[in-house]
Order: C-alpha cells, then sequence, then structure tokens
C-alpha cells in the first residue's frame, strides 16, 4: 500500500507542526475535542485554505502543483450541513460535472442508488427534503465528481441513526469496492473505532498520536487521548 | 406659479413643533434631532436655491460639469460607507456612477429628449445619481451579507471544483434581483399611491398631466435601468474581493 497523501509538518494559525501519512484505498478516522484543529486540518488538504509552512503532496505531487479546480474534484469533501444549492436535487448533483461538461441524467440515478434515495427525487427541490435526505444528496453530490479522497467533516453527525447505518455502508462500499480513500472527523469514538482501519488524534492543533485504530483505542500512549478515550 | 412667501413659510414652525411636542409628551428623546434636521434641511434647501440659481446663470457645460460632478463624489462616498471593508469601494461606485451619468445622459441627448441645459441636466441626473446610489450601496450590503449568510454554500461549491465566478454566481443573482425588486414595485405602482415626486413638481409649476407624466415616464424607466446597470457592476466587480489568487474564501471584517 502506498500513501495517497502525505503531510509535512504543516503549520497554520490552527495547526501546529503536524506530520502524517494516508495510505490509498484506506478509512481514516479522526478525533479529538472540539476546537483541536481536525476541520482545520481537512480544510489544508484540497486547499480550501493553504498552511502557512509545510507540504503537503497528493499522489507524490505537491498540491500546490495541481490545477487547483483538479485536485478539489480529487479530494472531495462533505460538510456537516449539507450546503445544498437552491433548485431541484438534480441540480445539485449536476453542479460539479457541469463545471466540465460531464453531466447525464443517468448518472444522477446512480448517484441517487448509492445514497440510497430513489430516482423520483431528482426533481425534488431541495427545500422539501428531510435534513437526513439532505445530506444523503451533499454526499452524492460530492461523489458526482468521482473523487479519490473523501473527506468528511462531521458529515453524519446531524443525522437519525438509520441514516448514520446507511451512510455507513456506503464509506465502507466506497473504500472496499470502489477502493476510495476517506478521511473522516466524527465526535462519535464507537463509530471511529468501527469504522476506522488508521486514526489520528488530534489536541489543541497538534497530532497527538496516529496509528492503527484497533491499537490506538486499545493502547493508547499519551495522557491526552487516555483523558479523551475515557470522556 | 403662485409664490410662497417667508411668512408662510414660517407657518411650518407649526408642522415641526408637533413631532417636537410628542417628543416630549411621549419621552422619545428626539426633539433635539428633530429641530436641528428641520433646521438643516431649510438651510441646506435654500444654499441649493442659491447654487442652482449660479449655475444656471453659468454656461451650460459648466454648471452641468461642476454640479454632476459634486453629485457624483458625494454619491460615490455615501455608497461606499456601505461598501466598508471592501476594497476600493469609493472608486467601484465613482466609476459606476460615471458610467451610468454618461450613458443616460448620451441617450436622453442623442434621441433629443431633454436638451443640453442646465435646467433639465441637473435636475433630472441627480435623480439617477440618488437612486443609483442607493442602489450601488445596496448592492454592497447585500454581497457582504450573502457572502457571509451563504459561507457553507460557496464552500461546497468551492470544493466541488467551481471557480470564484460559478461559487458566486447565485450570490450575484440574487444581489442584482434585490436591488431591482423597489424598482419593479414601485413602477407596478406608480401614479397610483404616490404622484412622483417629479410629476408633483412639474405639475405645481404649471406644466400639464401629460407633459409631466412624459417627464416622469423617461425618468422612471432611465432610473430602472441604471439601478440595475449599476447593481450589475458593483456584484460583477466586487465578488472578487472575497476570494485570493487560490479561489479561497476570505474573511471580510467590516460592515457597519
Amino acid at each position: 500500500m502506498k500513501p495517497i497523501i502525505a503531510v509535512n509538518n504543516v503549520k497554520n494559525e490552527r495547526v501546529k507542526n503536524v506530520d502524517f501519512e494516508i495510505m490509498e484505498g484506506t478509512l481514516t478516522t479522526v478525533i479529538g475535542p472540539s476546537g483541536s484543529g481536525k476541520s482545520s486540518l481537512i480544510m489544508l488538504l484540497n486547499r480550501l485554505t493553504d498552511p502557512e509552512e509545510g507540504e503537503i503532496f497528493y499522489k507524490g505531487k505537491h498540491i500546490v502543483d495541481y490545477p487547483i479546480n483538479e485536485l478539489r474534484r480529487k479530494i472531495g469533501v462533505v460538510f456537516q450541513q449539507p450546503n445544498l444549492f437552491d433548485g431541484t436535487v438534480e441540480d445539485n448533483l449536476k453542479f460539479g460535472p457541469n463545471l466540465r461538461k460531464e453531466w447525464n441524467s443517468k448518472l444522477g440515478v446512480s448517484l441517487l442508488d448509492k445514497v440510497q434515495l430513489p430516482e423520483e427525487f431528482l426533481t425534488k427541490e431541495v427545500d422539501h427534503l428531510s435534513g437526513g435526505e439532505q445530506q444523503r444528496v451533499a454526499f452524492a453530490r460530492t461523489l458526482a465528481n468521482n473523487p479519490d479522497v473523501l473527506l468528511l467533516d462531521e458529515a453524519t453527525s446531524a443525522l437519525d441513526m438509520r441514516t448514520v447505518d446507511l451512510m455507513e455502508e456506503l464509506l465502507e462500499f466506497l473504500v472496499n469496492e470502489e477502493g476510495k480513500t476517506i478521511i473522516m472527523i466524527t465526535h462519535d469514538l464507537k463509530q471511529a473505532e468501527r469504522l476506522g482501519t488508521y486514526t489520528l488524534f488530534m489536541n489543541e492543533g497538534s497530532l497527538e498520536e496516529k496509528g492503527h485504530t484497533k491499537e490506538l483505542f486499545n493502547n493508547p500512549t499519551t495522557e491526552a487521548l487516555k483523558r479523551f478515550l475515557e470522556g | 406659479m403662485t409664490e410662497i412667501s417667508n411668512l408662510s413659510l414660517l407657518t411650518m414652525i407649526i408642522f415641526v413643533m408637533i413631532p417636537v411636542s410628542m417628543s416630549y409628551y411621549f419621552s422619545l428623546g428626539i426633539s433635539k434631532s428633530a429641530i436641528w434636521s428641520s433646521l438643516r434641511g431649510v438651510v441646506q434647501l435654500f444654499l441649493i436655491g442659491y447654487i442652482l440659481t449660479l449655475l444656471f446663470s453659468m454656461e451650460d457645460w459648466q454648471g452641468v460639469g461642476l454640479w454632476v460632478t459634486v453629485m457624483l463624489v458625494i454619491a460615490a462616498l455615501q455608497a461606499a460607507k456601505r461598501g466598508k471593508g471592501i476594497p476600493f469601494a469609493f472608486w467601484l461606485s465613482f466609476v459606476s456612477l460615471v458610467i451610468i451619468e454618461v450613458f443616460v445622459l448620451s441617450i436622453w441627448i442623442a434621441f433629443d429628449i431633454i436638451p443640453f441645459k442646465s435646467e433639465q441636466v441637473i435636475p433630472m441626473s441627480g435623480m439617477i445619481i440618488g437612486n443609483s446610489m442607493v442602489a450601488s450601496g445596496l448592492a454592497f450590503e447585500r454581497m457582504k451579507n450573502e457572502f457571509s449568510d451563504s459561507r457553507g454554500k460557496i464552500l461546497a461549491a468551492l470544493s466541488l471544483g467551481a471557480k470564484p465566478a460559478e461559487a458566486s454566481k447565485m450570490i450575484i443573482r440574487k444581489t442584482i434581483k434585490a436591488s431591482m425588486i423597489p424598482n419593479v414595485d414601485s413602477l407596478k405602482t406608480i401614479g397610483l399611491v404616490q404622484l412622483p415626486g417629479m410629476m408633483t413638481g412639474l405639475i405645481l409649476g404649471g406644466a400639464s398631466p401629460i407633459d409631466a407624466i412624459r417627464y416622469q415616464i423617461v425618468v422612471s424607466i432611465s432610473i430602472f435601468s441604471c439601478v440595475s446597470i449599476c447593481a450589475m457592476i458593483i456584484s460583477l466587480v466586487t465578488y472578487r474581493f472575497f476570494f485570493n489568487k487560490d479561489m479561497q474564501l476570505l474573511t471580510f471584517e467590516g460592515g457597519d
């Protein structure tokens, strides 16, 4: 397995000297207290912000050497809020592909199928959807770009149990069947342990621990992680 | 036209005293500002009256050139206040107001709608510039509010690979629409709810209602068009200041 993302000594106002690698085709969970820099870290990976120091590589190439919209297409994000655009579900799904004139309605149906929504949803106004449905559309909208890496910023935290289960199934499918790489911030420690192959623990802007999820959860080495896991 | 004598004008004190006494009675605390603003308004209007008399006595190109420039600068300064925090807000509103004034004036003169005379150009330009000033200010304010309220949506659009122009499309559309709506509404009810100021003035001055509405049509339609152009220019230029060269959304401080 080779690293798809490498972060070397990255620093900005919220993140301090962070170093890690993400292996291709794995699901990495990111845990840590609120305000520990998890979201700031994710924003750096697809250049929604830039670090003050340090370097980030995607597939061995410095991220600043990619055309920025191509990088963002390859490294997609799903945020905690769906942030859907006004209009129909189809308007949202085709937003990314339309930027490259690659949209066709068959794609819309298969995307909805992935997030287990029926085809009729394509013509529904997004305002008429429930919170869980909106977030599923947001997932599908990001998947419409066919990203290699998926960044999830608390993307399941506002969902009901049933939708969380559906989303977790989808994530496992994306990693195991489609070979996607997923980096997932979550406050739900059970979810982090259940889904992750690797886990990063952020605390006060620093990456305090990283490693295999099982090992990290069973044998935390730092006091901060021990305290955090004990709740 | 019947002249209002100085003595008759003094009776207006009665009208001023009504809100002032209400302020005392209900402890509204606005009596000072009511007196001050009424006084200031009277002095300002007399001053403008004398300035206009002076301007109308000058060569037309001098009078128009001088006063239109003054109006443009004051309007741009006022509009820029609403764009606090946005770089070059003054110059942006100044240039868009100049574009509008030149555009409107050329059409008016070229199609013989009004003659190039200070008495005609100055008041009509004043209405165009005044309304465009309000539209510019609203466009600035709306852009700032939309960029702050829709931050999540813009980030989502950027993260899907959109360029700033594509990510801001919805905001630009909303801003232009919002600045056009008051004019659309006022055009719908024009003359029915309230006779427009210009038309009232012309009728009071002795013009026939039909002549008065001709002027009003020219002014109302010109204002409508100018307000839309102004909001469009401001929106299409301003959105760029909310992003850096790496297509990253900036956080804007400032505002009222």
